[in-house]
């Protein structure tokens, strides 16, 4: 009963969150709205079973994401700021419906209702309860070198999906690099209390991850989380004004950001060379192998999430040279 | 020779673009040899595959040796191994073109996303599993918006920006299908799904949301709004991977679900996307009609062009193997007649400084390679003879004719005919003088090359029709024993 009262909560709460959100006509208002719905739909995780989702969803969703959406609404209130016209030109959405639209307001809402409708009668007459390869994972996953399904899924029975997602993850850094690239920043004095906070927590955070990285052999936890976590500590250092050397932003930056991919585009011409078959493990070897793929990708997904961070939040400069160009 | 017979080519041709995309984000200053070889590469790997396709049959490996449905399988037969192909010659004419056309600080920025594109294109050809389709799909869409954003000018940021949505959009559409078909079946893998799905609820929504988000993907009208502005904002070499290459990957996987798992039990909604499609070729001539720039010009015949594609649907039921046939041989010729159009329209923007129609200024005298390109193209285009663009209109006219769908004809003569009209507006102020004259840059002959030898190459297609449906017919035509002699010899 008191499950069923949570759940019941936890759902309206999250339609209420969303609706908020998208609803606000204040940017800042709906980007905190967003972060609480991040958590909120991490508790939605939990209760539906699937811790490594929620820590996934509580790391990127509530906290990465909220900072990028955070360091881009500051980026837009620059740009608008140097703009007479900046109003016109990012246009903030109003409660008023432009006249005339009212038709095509009501056909938009129909059909949009008659697609939910629908929706939610095929997600109802679905069996409850589907098995899908659950049992063919926990058959194999004696072979797979781990102990955590999730993590055998992700780094070995699908390893090549993964492969490929850390591709997506270099060409987002690449995408908004060839928006407008990286500047480098002199370090920023702040707040005394802000810099003894990041003293304190990056250590702390650094062993976190380290401890999601090792743990996600057996239990939830694996690379995805370890690295946004990691992610988050630079997000942290880099908000507290700390700068990364411009030494380090050359090969070193470019090295970390590949190294998850190489890896694996490695470890794929390895075993297509010695076992003439794409990324297949030998059974002894496996569960080392998905650690060292998991601790390179830590370090790829920890210093990507960073880069964009800093990508965004800096930069602006040259963003808003362009549009007076134009 | 068995050795290189064995070789597996599928894996090489996705392995090679994402290593050589990783060496460019390492080493920029080798972007562009690392991006040449690569390329390259890719096209020798997709030679292999194809020997090896003739040879063996149908092409299979198990990714980390598990085997579908837990792991997940690369898959090519001749439908995919006709995307490769064009994938690799394209991409390679392409290649060749942007290796002159890119300033050094544009090609730093644009080799290594044009090879994760390749791979992602590549990859996506062979694959045969619902989620893995996905994972490619949604690598294709973000390079094509990273691409398209390239320069960085206010246009392409803002026609990159709703492309970004319009394609979010259909992947988070097709992936909630992909959900629905996993909870439903239990798996996702496409065979093990063709087995076990039965029309119900669940898939009925899953075909619904999968067809809609590929079809936003493709563009197909009245989702193509899309379009336009990013194909025309986007750098010429970029332009062309889009409109030839890009929309086609969702229009496959669109086609294999429809071939493999819808198409028995869809035939209402086979309908809708005929209309959509008859609708396209109409509303996309017109507009590509009324523009007075080539570039947007051109994206709005990629509208009309991809109409023909979903005629393919409602006349599907002549067979499976002709019906892919069909499809891949148009999908073939527009992507090698398209990515010609837009070399030769970028080729028209360099030297002139502007790509006005009206202000064209005898082109023809003084770039006489690229207005032939251009107008080679559009004879594929129209749907002349004896180019490729003819037979595949033509085997399309005779499927809608022999089924009495005198409507579906009467659309695609209509939409040739629009298609001469557009073609012949650029063709006409090329042979005139502009009002005021303009100052001209040389245009480099590589450029030029590029895109006439890709036009050449639709027209060459047109002679080659057997062998592509040869290659359709591709099926397990070697059983097991003689595979085993085979390997061995």
């Amino acid at each position: 009963m008191l499950q069923w009262a949570f759940d019941t909560m936890l759902g309206f709460g999250l339609l209420w969150l969303a609706w908020r959100a998208l609803n606000s006509s204040d940017l800042f208002k709906a980007i905190v709205l967003f972060i609480a719905f991040g958590l909120l739909m991490a508790l939605a995780w939990v209760r539906l079973n699937a811790p490594d989702v929620a820590l996934a969803e509580a790391a990127i969703g509530a906290g990465l994401t909220g900072a990028l959406l955070l360091a881009a609404l500051a980026r837009l209130g620059a740009m608008t700021d140097q703009n007479v016209s900046g109003a016109s030109a990012y246009p903030v959405p109003s409660a008023q419906p432009p006249a005339g639209s009212h038709f095509s307001r009501g056909l938009l809402i129909l059909l949009l209702s008659a697609s939910v409708a629908g929706m939610a009668y095929a997600i109802w007459s679905l069996p409850s309860y589907a098995t899908g390869l659950s049992m063919d994972v926990a058959a194999h996953l004696d072979d797979s070198g781990v102990g955590n399904p999730v993590t055998a899924v992700l780094l070995n029975f699908r390893g090549y999906d993964t492969m490929l997602e850390m591709m997506v993850l270099l060409l987002a850094v690449l995408g908004v690099w060839s928006l407008g690239g990286l500047q480098q920043q002199p370090e920023k004095p702040v707040a005394a209390v802000l810099e003894t906070l990041s003293r304190f927590l990056t250590p702390v955070f650094i062993l976190a991850a380290a401890y999601l990285l090792w743990v996600g052999a057996d239990a939830p936890g694996g690379a995805f989380q370890a690295g946004s976590v990691l992610g988050a500590a630079g997000v942290l250092l880099l908000l507290s004004g700390w700068r990364p050397r411009v030494r380090l932003m050359q090969w070193p930056l470019r090295l970390a950001l590949t190294a998850g991919a190489g890896a694996f585009i490695l470890l794929g011409l390895l075993t297509l060379l010695l076992e003439k078959q794409f990324l297949t493990y030998p059974v002894a070897q496996a569960g080392r192998m998905i650690l060292l793929l998991e601790s390179l990708a830590t370090v790829s997904i920890a210093v990507t999430l960073a880069i964009l961070f800093l990508s965004v939040s800096s930069g602006h400069k040259e963003k808003s040279g362009k549009g007076e160009k134009k | 020779m068995s050795s290189l017979l064995a070789i597996d080519w599928g894996v090489i041709a996705i392995l090679l673009p994402l290593a050589g995309g990783t060496a460019c984000v390492l080493w920029p200053a080798l972007s562009k040899p690392a991006g040449l070889i690569s390329v390259t590469g890719v096209v020798l790997a997709i030679a292999g595959l194809g020997w090896r396709i003739m040879e063996n049959g149908i092409y299979r490996h198990a990714v980390g040796g598990w085997g579908a449905p837990l792991g997940i399988d690369l898959f090519a037969d001749g439908l995919s191994l006709i995307m490769l192909i064009m994938t690799a010659l394209v991409g390679l004419g392409i290649s060749f073109y942007a290796r002159r056309y890119f300033s050094p600080r544009d090609a730093v920025r644009f080799w290594p996303i044009w090879l994760f594109l390749l791979a992602a294109l590549n990859a996506l050809f062979l694959s045969a599993d619902i989620f893995n389709l996905y994972v490619t799909l949604e690598m294709t869409g973000l390079a094509a918006v990273a691409l398209t954003a390239l320069t960085g000018r206010i246009d392409a940021l803002g026609g990159a920006m709703r492309y970004l949505l319009a394609t979010l959009l259909g992947s988070l559409a097709y992936l909630l299908g992909v959900a629905l078909l996993y909870h439903d079946a239990g798996s996702v893998d496409i065979a093990t799904l063709a087995q076990r799905i039965q029309p119900n609820a669940a898939v009925w929504t899953a075909l619904g949301l999968m067809s809609a988000g590929l079809a936003l993907k493709t563009a197909l009208f009245p989702l193509s709004f899309w379009l336009p502005p990013a194909h025309a904002s986007a750098p010429a070499p970029v332009s062309a991977l889009l409109s030839a290459l890009v929309v086609k990957a969702s229009f496959y996987i669109l086609l294999r679900l429809w071939l493999e798992l819808f198409g028995d039990f869809a035939q209402g909604a086979s309908m809708l996307l005929g209309l959509l499609g008859a609708a396209a070729i109409l509303w996309g001539s017109l507009q590509a009609l009324r523009q007075t720039r080539i570039k947007l010009l051109v994206a709005y015949s990629t509208v009309a062009q991809i109409g023909y594609l979903f005629l393919i649907y409602p006349l599907a039921s002549a067979g499976n193997g002709i019906a892919a046939g069909m499809a891949a041989y148009l999908a073939f010729s527009h992507a090698l007649a398209k990515s010609a159009m837009f070399l030769a329209a970028g080729n028209l923007m360099l030297f002139g400084g502007h790509d006005r129609i009206a202000d064209l200024d005898r082109a023809v005298q003084r770039l006489p390679l690229t207005v032939a390109a251009f107008a080679l193209a559009g004879v594929s285009i129209m749907g002349l003879p004896p180019s490729s663009g003819f037979v595949g209109k033509w085997l399309l006219l005779d499927a809608a004719m022999s089924q009495g769908r005198w409507d579906l004809a009467v659309v695609m003569i209509i939409g040739g005919l629009l298609a001469a009209g557009y073609i012949f507006k650029v063709l006409g102020y090329a042979f005139t003088q502009a009002e005021v004259p303009h100052d001209a840059r040389a245009v480099p002959a590589g450029m030029e090359w590029a895109a006439l030898l890709l036009a050449i190459g639709a027209i060459l297609l047109g002679f080659m029709a057997s062998e592509i449906f040869a290659l359709i017919a591709v099926d397990l035509v070697v059983n097991a024993d003689e595979a085993g002699t085979v390997w061995t010899a």
